[in-house]
């Protein structure tokens, strides 16, 4: 009859046994796959376990080929790079949060559970006891991947839910480096042969003219958004008066140099011309280009201003 | 020698050059009346008004000068907008603009002109953009002559990139910035060219005017020292340099300093760094051209040059150290995302968040600047050709501003000034060359180099002609050969010049058609009353002014107004009434404040609401017109910057739909439901359509049935069209229940009311 | 345009000046008469109430001619238009008192009767008059959908410092649809039958009889009845709480140029919770506007006007529209108007106020006349332009001349508060103009008459502004021409 009065006494013990034995079994998983404890449906619910006085990151992953997820292969590396910064830090700080990994292959349940149809996904699980919970553990934090798939922005925003900020060093590009060492010093050698190229002013109109032209056609734009070179579907004509493809750079950025091209040969270089035939026939040849091609740009530019109300010959 | 058709010969030197100037006077008060005239669409079309955002706050710190004087406006503390923070207007402002006004106002006044000080404010960029057309006829007669100078004016007149930012009404601090920049480099020019002291003062002084009136002054700031370094590297340091740097530098920073908003940012911010650089590195230059001129032994002359080179890198490596340990402040957030593209998106979302700072795509750039655009790089490589000094200028110019035109839109109107200037140097040498009547006679000496030139023009392949061209240039020198036979250069014929002019003439008239419709369609409306074309003509959609009108004639005087901050200085001007934020972003956290509370659900706006005093939320919507520039639209940066702030409460991705796209209907997420700006834009929405579909006009997309329904706030205002729509804030439940509960129980109560009637029926 | 009228003006300067000393006179002789019966009718309005009262009069002894009209002390002070007739003429009669005499808690107005009247003479009187603020609504609330219900309240009887025989009172409302009115007790020294009856929109009390002279204190106390009467008015209550108008004449352009500043207001009950555009925009749909609310308003402007302009503090208001009729001979008598339909920028609901500046140009030779031998000039401006059922609580009037304009006359149609003198400077004035402002309260739509001014303007005055101009131009010319020609570099 003593005995659901020890059981009673136990349970409390049991529960945090049982609890233990999950950390240190989550600790165990994470050593072994350098810092990335590998989930599936049964380990799930273990790491978000109710009474966990741990965190987790939980990276949705859909790595097999079958699957097609080409975001999913490109993120998988910085996610391992940070657990295994994470995983450098000292054992009190790094068994109180855990980097995990579940595929779609192996907890198919759970990712429809949590109802994902896109991935990667990583969730951010808080703890629900010890002095680190958090006022709603059951609502996990989806990471924001609007800064990329690279891992330093992905080190710095995780670190919010760790303990001590994630050590995350990226590795440093050799190859930059060597390749900006080589240059520099080739420059340094050869400066005396590239002298008179640095000193003739035409080295410098050409770069200058250049830049300006590619500037003008819009070079940074596609930059800056990323723009494809041309659509998936072919057509290198992006619709929109506000956004273009790389290609349009590059006809825009030569229809601009061969129109400023044809008047400088009808100021510059006409002129030099002796022969009265051979003159006229060069004028009129650039005049004719430059009519030409600036009734071309008009026209793209209708197809890319729908409401523009004037064209030239086309 | 021959000529291609007969000039007045029996003309005086005199009339000629009197001729000449009366037709360039002539000219210019065409050029003038032109570039005035084309900024009058808005006013003709609409009324002589304000327009958009930032001159509302421009404007009415303007009638605060002028009513108050300038005593009052300086230290103006303005408890209205940022409340509760209030901000310092006068240290926080650049005043160029209200005190060019205000000097006009009273002007005006002292005259007996009592012109009402809006239409000063409206008509001021019309009036100073024919300014800058003869700062830039100024600018452009130095790199060329007269003529170009004059095309240079037409051009900078007329050319939309310019007009876009100087309609009347559009009363920013572009608006008389771009005359200063123009004026300040001409200035510049002068003093380099002449190395006299006077005009290096008065570039400093406009310089001055210039801090005092636009943020953009460090574009003078960086363009100036760049342009002294460059000649200094090429080996074209000459006293008259030294001079004109050395009097604009000293002056313009001791006096641009004395702008509160500025103060000691010139010795202690990166961006002006490069320039006491450059001065520094002036003065060692200097002095070693002054000992080299004195000392003759060649050892130490040498050493002394090391010396120097060791100075130099010293200077540079105090600054950088001075940058690190802190003492210099490094590049600002707004400047250093020029270079760093992809840091603005990143760290400072607001400026992200901007229209005009998003990168510019082509068809931008022929829209502002049409045929200009490739007349541009052939007045470079004209510049190249007879490279003086001031020429080296322009080519640095049109590097760096190209460069940025690119990355922001808006400073295109930095690009816009140098293209003009050197499309205007390359049409009119076609000019001269074309129009010269003097005809070379023929020489079959050189059938060789002729055909050999012929070859080279004759491919299509501009690149190798150029090449080949710009070879012959370089071994025959700078326009040398003009001066040794004059014979050999010029046109034969008259119909080849005529092709030419023609097609010269026939390519400015299109340009002036172009730019009289860029400026009709695109430029010329004020985004605070909008124009909408239906069959019975235009009709004027004025739902802004009504609703501010309504707030500042019905609401009291206190009643605090929370808005996203595009609206804060149309409702400080047009209500009257105190803003939370407004759009000089200067307080993030502040804002961040704005987009949660609008972002967040009513259960947790409410507690912001009340502890910042809010009487009222104001919300634009144009679901029902199809405005699409509402706050829907705006929403995800509200998230964004709150989420900046408060990463844990609010997340981005919980406003998509599971699938990833960002939707209003019943299919968006709940988290987008409920949040204030949803609930505000749609709240009665559906019942509009009575049985229909609620279809929002903007999104496309169904409203679900029924619309979202207000515990904490009551609408109280709608503007005609539905465009802004006010809510008041409820104060806290007379009986202590929580308003939600409330709410329902006056609900409940009206239901029960209705009900006995039906009863009673049952029983008879 | 008749100078004549105007010196009616003049004609009243010496009565006032008598007025003071004139009441003990009065007094004395205040038993020469009898009101055989009086007949007064109430109507009830938004925020004017019109008073017509008829006496019927009887002289006792000979050569009475002075009349005293006596209103209680709430009734004077809300009495914001009097005027006195002959029944059947319509040429109002000279009041020789105003402002009014207090005494014994009444105050008079001394009617002088065209001729005295012999023993027995009758004649009868028609006394007109308007009452502002005397109404207010209620319930002071009223959602957006709800009727708006109003409240008079003023006194049942009429004083009268002689002896009456009988006196019926009537108050009419707008529509049938009365919600209350008070039967005052203790009129039984006065009547047998029931005080109060109700006949569709009209409530009769009285007849009351043998009522001695009532313009005391003591009568009051005892006798004299508060009456309230609780009716729907089915038109929003119009107040203006200030209206300044400027009116410039200029000889130069032959222009008269009006600008009114207009603060509306809506007077009625102020609104109940908040203000739900959709609603509104069904009401309005199905033309079913709640009875307080104003969508717009109607204004008769002069003919013959044009370039109107409408805006108020965030400028031009696109909503409103303007018929013009071309002007009129000024012999003509037949009434045309320009009629302008104008709409605030949002409804105006219960409580609501809209501040707004309304002006047009119009020929000055519509309103102006030239006397050539005294080489007088005579302009006429409209007080005010009406508003029906509106009152203007607080009214100024300015005038501007032109420049150089000396010897001014004012002549206002009725007396107004203040009126001072100032001088004005606009475009291109050198002295500036003399300008005339008058000052007016509580006008209704009776104080609708024109003030007349009149002025000379010397020629040199005419030619001041071309003058100023010319010299300004020259003066600069000058200077351009000098910093052409001297040369001021040192270099040689």
């Amino acid at each position: 009859m003593l005995l659901p009065f020890f059981l009673l006494l136990a349970l409390p013990a049991i529960v945090l046994a049982a609890k233990d034995s999950t950390h240190q079994r989550l600790v165990k998983l994470a050593a072994e796959n350098n810092g990335v404890v590998k989930l599936d449906a049964k380990t799930f619910d273990l790491i978000i376990s109710p009474q966990r006085d741990w965190s987790a990151s939980i990276h949705f992953t859909a790595l097999d080929k079958r699957r097609k997820c080409t975001p999913c292969r490109e993120f998988e590396p910085s996610w391992v790079a940070v657990a295994k910064a994470w995983s450098k830090v000292l054992p009190s700080e790094r068994d109180s949060h855990f980097f995990a990994t579940i595929d779609f292959d192996d907890g198919q349940m759970v990712f429809q559970r949590m109802g994902l149809q896109s991935a990667p996904v990583v969730m951010n699980y808080p703890p629900a006891t010890g002095p680190r919970k958090s006022a709603n553990p059951d609502t996990p934090i989806t990471h924001d991947f609007s800064y990329g798939f690279d891992p330093q922005p992905l080190a710095e925003q995780l670190s919010a839910f760790t303990p001590i900020p994630i050590p995350f060093r990226p590795p440093i590009n050799w190859a930059k480096w060597g390749v900006g060492a080589f240059f520099t010093l080739s420059g340094v050698l050869a400066i005396r042969f590239l002298a008179p190229v640095l000193r003739n002013r035409w080295t410098w109109a050409t770069i200058t003219v250049l830049t300006s032209l590619v500037m003008t056609s819009g070079y940074m734009f596609t930059r800056i958004r990323g723009m494809p070179n041309t659509a998936p579907d072919g057509s290198w004509i992006s619709p929109g008066f506000q956004s273009q493809y790389g290609q349009e750079t590059v006809v825009v950025a030569s229809l601009y140099g061969l129109l400023s091209a044809s008047f400088l040969m009808l100021t510059l270089v006409a002129p030099l011309q002796t022969s009265p035939t051979r003159q006229r026939t060069q004028i009129y040849l650039w005049t004719g280009v430059v009519f030409i091609l600036f009734s071309v740009l008009v026209s793209f530019f209708r197809v890319k201003n729908r409401g523009y109300p004037f064209k030239l010959l086309l | 020698m021959p000529k291609a058709y007969p000039l007045p010969t029996d003309l005086s030197p005199a009339t000629v050059a009197n001729t000449a100037s009366l037709v360039r006077i002539v000219a210019f008060a065409f050029i003038s009346g032109a570039a005035i005239a084309s900024r009058l669409f808005a006013v003709i079309n609409f009324e002589s008004i304000i327009h958009e955002f930032d001159p509302w706050f421009n404007y009415r710190a303007t009638r605060v000068l002028a009513s108050k004087g300038f005593y009052e406006f300086w230290n103006w503390f303005d408890p209205t907008a940022w409340y509760p923070l209030g901000r310092v207007v006068g240290g926080t402002i650049y005043p160029g603009l209200m005190a060019t006004s205000g000097v006009i106002y009273n002007l005006l006044h002292s005259l007996h002109l009592p012109v009402d000080i809006r239409n000063v404010c409206v008509l001021l960029a019309p009036g100073f953009s024919a300014l800058t057309a003869w700062a830039t006829y100024m600018f452009t007669k130095e790199m060329k002559d007269e003529s170009a100078g004059l095309l240079a004016a037409a051009f900078i007149g007329i050319v939309p990139g310019y007009i876009s930012r100087s309609v009347a009404g559009s009363y920013d601090n572009e608006a008389i910035a771009i005359f200063l920049l123009m004026f300040t480099f001409f200035l510049w020019i002068k003093a380099m060219k002449q190395g006299s002291a006077l005009y290096g003062t008065l570039a400093a002084v406009f310089y001055f005017y210039m801090v005092a009136a636009w943020g953009g002054y460090a574009f003078i700031t960086n363009m100036i020292p760049l342009h002294a370094l460059a000649l200094t590297l090429m080996g074209r340091f000459t006293n008259r340099l030294y001079v004109g740097y050395s009097s604009w530098y000293a002056i313009g920073t001791l006096a641009s300093m004395q702008v509160p908003f500025v103060g000691f940012q010139p010795v202690r911010t990166s961006e002006h760094m490069g320039a006491l650089g450059v001065f520094g590195l002036l003065q060692i230059v200097a002095f070693v051209e002054l000992v080299r001129s004195h000392v003759s032994s060649k050892q130490f002359q040498q050493l002394l040059f090391s010396g120097v080179i060791a100075a130099g890198i010293l200077g540079t490596l105090a600054i950088v150290g001075l940058t690190y340990n802190g003492s210099i402040a490094p590049w600002t957030g707004r400047f250093y995302s020029l270079w760093d593209t992809g840091y603005a998106k990143k760290y400072i979302p607001i400026i992200a968040s901007v229209s005009e700072h998003q990168p510019t795509a082509w068809p931008s750039f022929f829209m502002d600047l049409h045929f200009l655009i490739f007349l541009f790089p052939a007045g470079v490589v004209l510049c190249f050709k007879q490279l003086r000094d001031e020429h080296v200028f322009v080519i640095i110019y049109a590097l760096v501003a190209s460069y940025f035109a690119g990355v922001m839109v808006r400073l295109m109107l930095t690009l816009t000034p140098i293209v003009c200037v050197s499309a205007a140097v390359a049409l009119s040498s076609v000019f001269d060359t074309y129009i010269d009547p003097t005809e070379p006679e023929v020489s079959d000496g050189d059938k060789v180099d002729a055909s050999k030139k012929d070859k080279s023009a004759a491919t299509p392949a501009s690149g190798a002609s150029v090449v080949g061209l710009l070879t012959e240039m370089v071994t025959s020198g700078p326009s040398t050969t003009k001066k040794a036979k004059p014979t050999q250069r010029g046109i034969f014929g008259l119909d080849t010049r005529a092709a030419v002019i023609v097609n010269a003439l026939g390519m400015l008239l299109f340009f002036v058609m172009h730019c009289t419709w860029v400026t009709s369609v695109a430029y010329s409306s004020p985004s605070v009353v909008l124009a909408s074309h239906n069959q019975d003509g235009l009709q004027l959609i004025d739902d802004f002014r009504e609703a501010y009108y309504w707030l500042r004639q019905n609401t009291p005087k206190d009643a605090v107004v929370m808005s996203w901050w595009d609206y804060g200085y149309q409702i400080a001007g047009m209500a009257d009434r105190p803003t939370l934020v407004d759009n000089n972003t200067w307080n993030n956290t502040h804002i961040a404040t704005v987009g949660k509370a609008m972002s967040s659900s009513e259960e947790v706006a409410y507690p912001i609401l009340r502890k910042h005093d809010v009487d009222y939320v104001l919300v634009i919507f144009g679901g029902m017109i199809g405005y699409s520039g509402d706050d829907i639209n705006k929403f995800l940066w509200m998230v964004r910057i709150a989420q900046g702030v408060w990463p844990d409460e609010i997340q981005e991705p919980r406003y998509f739909t599971p699938q990833g796209d960002y939707r209003v209907d019943d299919q968006a997420s709940p988290t987008m439901k409920n949040s204030l700006m949803y609930k505000l834009s749609y709240y009665r929405f559906p019942e509009l359509f009575g049985g229909g579909h609620a279809q929002d006009r903007v999104r496309g997309q169904m409203i679900a049935k029924p619309g979202p329904s207000l515990d904490y706030l009551d609408e109280a205002f709608t503007s005609e069209n539905w465009i802004v729509r006010i809510y008041q804030v409820k104060k806290d439940d007379p009986l202590g229940r929580d308003l939600k509960s409330a709410n329902a129980f006056d609900q409940g109560k009206k239901r029960k009311r209705t009900r006995p009637p039906v009863r009673r029926r049952s029983l008879a | 345009m008749t100078p004549s009228l105007g010196l009616r003006g003049w004609l009243r300067l010496p009565v006032l000046a008598l007025a003071s000393l004139s009441w003990s006179f009065v007094s004395a002789t205040s038993h020469s008469f009898e009101n055989t019966a009086i007949v007064r009718t109430v109507d009830l309005g938004g925020s004017l109430v019109h008073v017509t009262t008829t006496y019927a009069i009887r002289a006792l002894d000979n050569g009475a001619q002075q009349y005293l009209v006596t209103l209680g002390e709430k009734e004077a002070h809300s009495t914001s238009w009097f005027e006195a007739k002959l029944k059947g003429q319509n040429e109002p009669l000279t009041i020789a008192t105003r402002p009014l005499i207090p005494h014994d808690g009444t105050y008079a107005y001394i009617v002088d009767l065209p001729k005295p009247l012999g023993v027995n003479g009758t004649v009868n009187l028609v006394v007109e008059s308007v009452l502002t603020h005397t109404t207010y609504p209620w319930p002071e609330k009223a959602s957006q959908k709800d009727e708006q219900s109003l409240k008079y309240e003023g006194d049942l009887l009429v004083l009268s410092p002689y002896r009456t025989a009988t006196q019926r009172i009537k108050v009419r409302a707008p529509a049938p649809r009365i919600i209350s009115y008070t039967t005052p007790k203790g009129l039984d020294a006065f009547t047998t039958d029931n005080v109060a009856t109700k006949s569709s929109a009209t409530i009769t009390y009285g007849p009351f009889s043998n009522i001695p002279p009532s313009a005391s204190t003591a009568f009051i106390e005892e006798h004299q009845k508060h009456i309230v009467v609780h009716y729907y008015f089915e038109h929003p209550v119009v107040e203006i709480t200030s209206l300044k108008r400027t009116a410039e004449i200029s000889h130069w352009g032959a222009n008269l140029n009006i600008q009114n500043d207009i603060d509306l207001h809506n007077a009625g009950p102020a609104l109940k919770g908040h203000f739900a555009r959709i609603e509104h925009q069904s009401q309005s749909y199905f033309n079913r506007l709640a009875p307080h609310i104003i969508p717009s308003l109607t204004f008769h402007l002069p003919p013959g006007i044009h370039s109107a302009y409408y805006y108020d503090l965030n400028g031009n208001v696109s909503t409103s529209r303007l018929r013009l009729t071309p002007s009129i001979p000024k012999a003509a008598q037949m009434k045309q108007y320009s009629t302008l339909e104008l709409r605030p920028r949002y409804p105006l609901l219960g409580g609501w106020n809209y501040t707004f500046t309304l002006g047009w140009d119009s020929p000055l030779a519509d309103s102006a006349g030239y006397d050539a031998s005294t080489g007088l000039y005579v302009v006429s401006v409209p007080v005010q332009t009406v508003i029906p059922g509106a009152v203007v609580n607080q009214a100024e009037v300015k005038i501007i001349l032109p420049e150089g304009a000396t010897d001014i006359g004012v002549f206002p149609p009725f007396s107004p508060l203040a009126q001072e003198r100032s001088t004005h400077i606009t475009y291109l004035d050198t002295i500036g103009r003399p300008s005339v402002a008058l000052s007016f309260e509580n006008l209704t739509d009776k104080h609708n008459g024109l003030i007349y001014v009149t002025y000379k303007v010397p020629l040199s005055a005419h030619l001041q502004k071309p003058k100023a101009v010319s010299i300004a131009f020259g003066v600069l010319f000058l200077v351009a021409f000098l910093a052409r020609r001297v040369d001021l570099s040192l270099s040689k």
